[in-house]
């Protein structure tokens, strides 16, 4: 605001004007840079829109993807880039430091944002004997880990090789991965049809692609090993190993493929099969809910012989959800692990205790629950002496890699185990028993539950409308915030978790993929209750206490309120990182006051800083421009007519009405053809300005203190141009600076039939009253403000409000909104502290809004005010 | 004199091609399509056209190339550059080279609409001085 009366002062006393041009070429060239400075403005609303935008992203604790970052800098980067070149178009070539530093900017964040991963080179296949944690990076974490089992003495792994990121780099070429990654781009990450059909497609195109001869041939040779090692004919799985999935807390618990018994002729297809796993829907969809690119993830193959299993499972060192940590939570079933992870079986139970000799604490046969033939004579899958077999495995296992792991196992029929898997559990999984302690009955006197049971396998307290999911078809009609019921807790269902605020399903165990995402998500999962399926209605209002296993009618606020904060899952993610170094080169401001003497372009250290710069000075040009060529001394014309205070109007441009003599050094309002400023007219001129109010004794006192304290705001010591009230106007444009009592206020606005260059701005600052007045003040105008639908930011007493891309009339609204607030907002000067005046004022205020607007006529005429009130502010 | 306004839509999409079309067309806007560079080359050729919209990843020759080679045709052509996915540097570069403005797939048809009407205004501005 300041900038404006600074730069009358420093227009008032330049240089006079240059050697007039012929008016045809000044015509043409005032035109040239009016329509720069149209450009300017809409790049600059464009620039800081998308800013705003990308801070909010980043700040607000939801999940956000790397195209959605990239599209918005793009966006960024542009705009700003159209503002130099206007601005320097508009001023001869001047400021070409900003062109440098632009350059700059734009270098770094592509740095930032366009790094690629570095391509693998080295072997293509190696025997899972020869590998450890110190070929992770070739042979994901999956299979170093299994390479490191293989070498701990008593234990055993199926014999098998890894084909390694090089070989993936090797199949999976530049042009694919940059085919398959425009593709991703070009996905609303909200469309979830549209992704089935992506990723679908992607799959396809992975599939499709030939193996090099090369690599086949390779994995040719390396299954001829395994059938020396074991048999001819030798079927073996293969099962995904990705890299890049070492962050904690994030598990990527059962997005890939694993294919099983797998034979020679199938190894090339089965290979790309996995491969493509790596763009499975839910995989897809959970990369960009944890915030990691697709190229942040490498995947590898892991490829180990079949075991014929009698009994397999799943073992937690430590019982994620066991209160004191003391046992080892064992789930079992007969056949292959699949049906434990996919949670598409009911399983077997064990708790194990830790410490030797590993007794059974708790047991839970759940396998042949459903066999209505034989219900009580369910036999266990597990003997005592395996379950002390796990035991001792899996206290070996969590020694040798220092954390409670989760590990997967088969015992084949000659009881021989085998280690299939084992990684570490990630650390806030281990957090849940130091949550406070749940509710367990219905709470302070409120109603009892009306399901009880089932599994926890993720706790928490939350309310939601149930909403049933069984078909992938039905995927996109999830809502936002609802209670997923599901029959299976199957993985095709983990793209939902991200926006459903609680999980039940009428099957399962805690141990399945999808718990495992749930407790990834803190969101609660209550399995296994199989009543839930007949008892809840879509639409439905329920309160979940998985803890407690209880389901509650309605929405219980006494449950709600022991619950704790969701946490940010983007935490600590490859694309959070980036995207608050990326920011750092864009939204910081550092050039605030245009007054300073470090307002100059080479300053100018972000993105912000170049388009505050640019609209300071691309306002400047237009009034240099009109300073040299047209306006004098006598430029700026008085408004008369009953108009109350002291206007004084500067056309930039078609402004004034055609014919209208403004020769002299007043203009007549009705005499104006701007369009937002007779908007902003009819606000000032609605209602009678009622003056200074009473000043208590109170907030006389500080008001003489601040006026003691700040000279430019001591009414006694103002020039006469800074107590001036300047509109600078155009057909379309306005831009209205504004010192009322202590004050400032500044409207801008443009208006056009095209939405795109639309937009209102106000901001609004200081005031007469100390610092805490003052925000009461800002604030009580932004309620007001943003009940007009505007966009606030309030820092203290700093208002900025804008509105954009809407129709005139709806703009000529707010302008009239504005105008009206900027006279009267005055009377609140001294009445700040009295919080019942406040109120008073606002709703006086909103009314006279509402009256205001209901007007059909507009009064463009002044009818307030009256001849003593012609004065500045400062009489 | 007075020329018609004529858009030409540029991409290797013919879905895009297709509801771009469908969209101009209920808005009474002249155009026509093209499904690469040499076919646009060929509709300006024999046809004059104030704004072009073009998508600057495409098969052959690229968005950029592809606008260097119309502004030897017609020089006071306005050329709005779509992408898709592309290096963040990609909008600024084509401004560098002469586009008209730019815009992010998937593009809000309004928005795009608005461009080029302003797009056409300034071709329209340019093509007759005084």
């Amino acid at each position: 605001m300041k900038k404006i009366f600074n730069y009358l002062k420093y227009i008032f006393s330049s240089t006079p004007p240059e050697e007039p041009l012929d008016p045809e070429e000044l015509k043409v060239s005032f035109k040239r840079r009016y329509g720069n400075f149209r450009s300017l403005l809409t790049a600059n609303n464009n620039a800081l829109q998308a800013m705003a935008e990308l801070e909010k992203i980043y700040y607000s604790g939801d999940s956000y993807r790397m195209a959605t970052i990239r599209s918005k800098v793009t966006t960024i980067l542009v705009n700003v880039y159209k503002m130099v070149r206007n601005l320097r178009e508009m001023a001869d070539g001047r400021y070409q430091d900003l062109e440098t530093i632009f350059e700059q900017i734009g270098h770094d964040l592509v740095a930032i944002l366009e790094q690629k991963p570095a391509r693998h080179e080295g072997p293509f296949i190696l025997p899972l004997a020869e590998i450890g944690r110190g070929q992770r990076s070739q042979t994901g974490e999956k299979m170093a880990n299994l390479g490191e089992v293989a070498a701990i003495p008593g234990l055993m792994v199926p014999a098998g090789f890894v084909v390694t990121a090089s070989a993936t780099g090797h199949f999976l070429t530049t042009t694919l991965l940059d085919e398959i990654n425009r593709r991703l781009q070009i996905l609303d990450p909200d469309d979830l049809d549209r992704l089935f059909q992506t990723c679908e497609e992607i799959k396809k195109i992975v599939r499709e692609s030939p193996l090099p001869r090369d690599l086949e041939e390779l994995l040719h040779v390396h299954y001829g090993r395994l059938e020396k090692l074991t048999h001819a004919g030798v079927k073996v799985a293969m099962r995904s190993s990705a890299i890049g999935e070492d962050s904690a807390g994030v598990s990527f618990a059962g997005l890939y493929r694993s294919v099983l018994h797998i034979d020679k002729e199938s190894l090339a297809t089965a290979y790309k099969e996995v491969i493509a796993g790596k763009y499975g829907t839910k995989a897809v969809a959970y990369r960009r809910k944890r915030g990691y690119r697709h190229e942040d993830i490498e995947m590898c193959v892991g490829c180990m012989t079949m075991i014929d299993a009698l009994v397999s499972g799943v073992t937690y060192s430590s019982d994620p959800s066991g209160d004191e940590n003391e046992t080892i939570r064992i789930n079992a079933v007969s056949g292959l692990a699949t049906s434990v992870v996919d949670g598409t079986r009911p399983t077997d139970l064990y708790l194990v205790s830790r410490v030797k000799p590993h007794t059974l604490v708790y047991s839970e046969i759940r396998q042949d629950r459903d066999n209505s033939a034989n219900p009580h004579a369910a036999p266990s899958t597990l003997t005592y002496g395996q379950l002390k077999k796990l035991a001792e495995t899996a206290m070996t296992l969590e020694q040798h890699f220092a954390a409670p792991q989760d590990i997967e196992w088969s015992f084949d029929h000659q009881g021989r185990l085998f280690i299939l898997q084992s990684r570490s559990i990630p650390f806030h999984h281990r957090q849940i028993a130091e949550q406070p302690k749940e509710i367990t009955d219905g709470g302070d006197g409120g109603e009892e539950p009306i399901l009880f049971g089932g599994i926890c396998a993720s706790k928490g307290i939350v309310c939601g409308e149930v909403m049933r999911i069984d078909s992938v078809t039905q995927l996109q009609s999830f809502p936002q915030g609802a209670v997923l019921l599901v029959e299976h807790p199957l993985p095709e269902w983990a793209p939902l978790l991200g926006r459903a605020a609680a999980l039940i399903a009428g099957h399962g165990s805690e141990a399945g993929h999808l718990a495992t995402v749930a407790r990834e998500f803190a969101i609660p999962a209550l399995l296994n209750l199989p009543e839930a399926l007949t008892t809840l209605g879509n639409g439905q209002t329920i309160t979940v206490n998985a803890a407690a296993r209880a389901i509650y009618s309605g929405c219980r606020e006494d449950l709600l309120r022991a619950r704790e904060v969701k946490k940010d899952i983007m935490a600590g993610s490859p694309v959070q990182r980036l995207v608050t170094e990326t920011l750092q080169h864009i939204t910081p401001l550092n050039l605030s006051d245009p007054a300073s003497h470090q307002f100059k372009s080479k300053w100018c250290e972000t993105l912000h800083d170049i388009t505050r710069f640019c609209h300071e000075k691309s306002v400047t040009e237009m009034f240099n421009f009109g300073e040299k060529h047209h306006f004098h001394e006598g430029a700026a014309k008085r408004l008369v007519g009953k108009v109350p205070l002291e206007w004084w109007v500067i056309d930039l441009a078609d402004g004034f009405q055609e014919g209208a003599d403004v020769s002299g050094s007043t203009v007549r309002v009705e005499e104006i053809v701007s369009v937002p400023m007779q908007a902003i007219w009819r606000g000032i001129s609605a209602f009678p300005w009622e003056g200074p109010p009473r000043v208590s004794m109170r907030g006389f006192g500080a008001i003489i203190f601040q006026s003691a304290m700040r000279p430019d705001l001591d009414p006694a010591v103002a020039s006469n141009l800074t107590t001036k009230n300047y509109f600078l106007i155009s057909k379309n444009f306005c831009n209205l600076s504004v010192r009322l009592g202590y004050h400032y206020a500044m409207i801008e606005a443009y208006l056009s039939d095209l939405l795109t260059e639309n937009y209102v701005t106000f901001r609004f600052k200081g005031g007469a009253a100390d610092m805490r007045r003052k925000a009461v003040r800002a604030k009580l105008l932004a309620e007001i403000l943003e009940s007009f639908d505007f966009r606030i930011e309030l820092r203290s007493d700093a208002l900025l409000a804008r509105i954009k891309k809407r129709p005139r009339g709806f703009l000529e609204e707010r302008l009239q909104i504005l105008g009206y607030l900027t006279l009267h907002a005055r009377q609140l000067d001294m009445v700040m502290d009295d919080p019942h005046m406040v109120e008073r004022y606002k709703q006086k205020f909103l009314t006279d809004i509402a009256e205001m607007l209901a007007r059909r006529d507009p009064l463009i005429q002044g009818e307030a005010g009256n001849g003593e009130e012609q004065q500045s502010v400062a009489g | 004199m007075a020329k018609n306004n004529k858009v030409l839509l540029v991409d290797d999409e013919a879905d895009f091609r297709e509801i771009m079309g469908s969209f101009l067309k209920r808005r009474k806007i002249a155009y026509e399509t093209a499904g690469g560079c040499m076919e646009a080359l060929d509709w300006l050729g024999q046809d004059h056209f104030n704004v072009v919209v073009m998508d600057v990843v495409m098969p052959g020759l690229d968005g950029l190339k592809c606008m260097a080679e119309m502004k030897k045709l017609q020089p006071e052509l306005a050329i709005i550059i779509l992408t898709g996915n592309a290096s963040i540097n990609t909008g600024v570069m084509s401004m560098k080279q002469g586009a008209f403005d730019f815009c992010m797939k998937p593009v809000d048809f309004e928005e795009l609409l608005e461009r080029i009407i302003l797009a056409g205004e300034k071709s329209g501005l340019r093509a007759t001085p005084q």
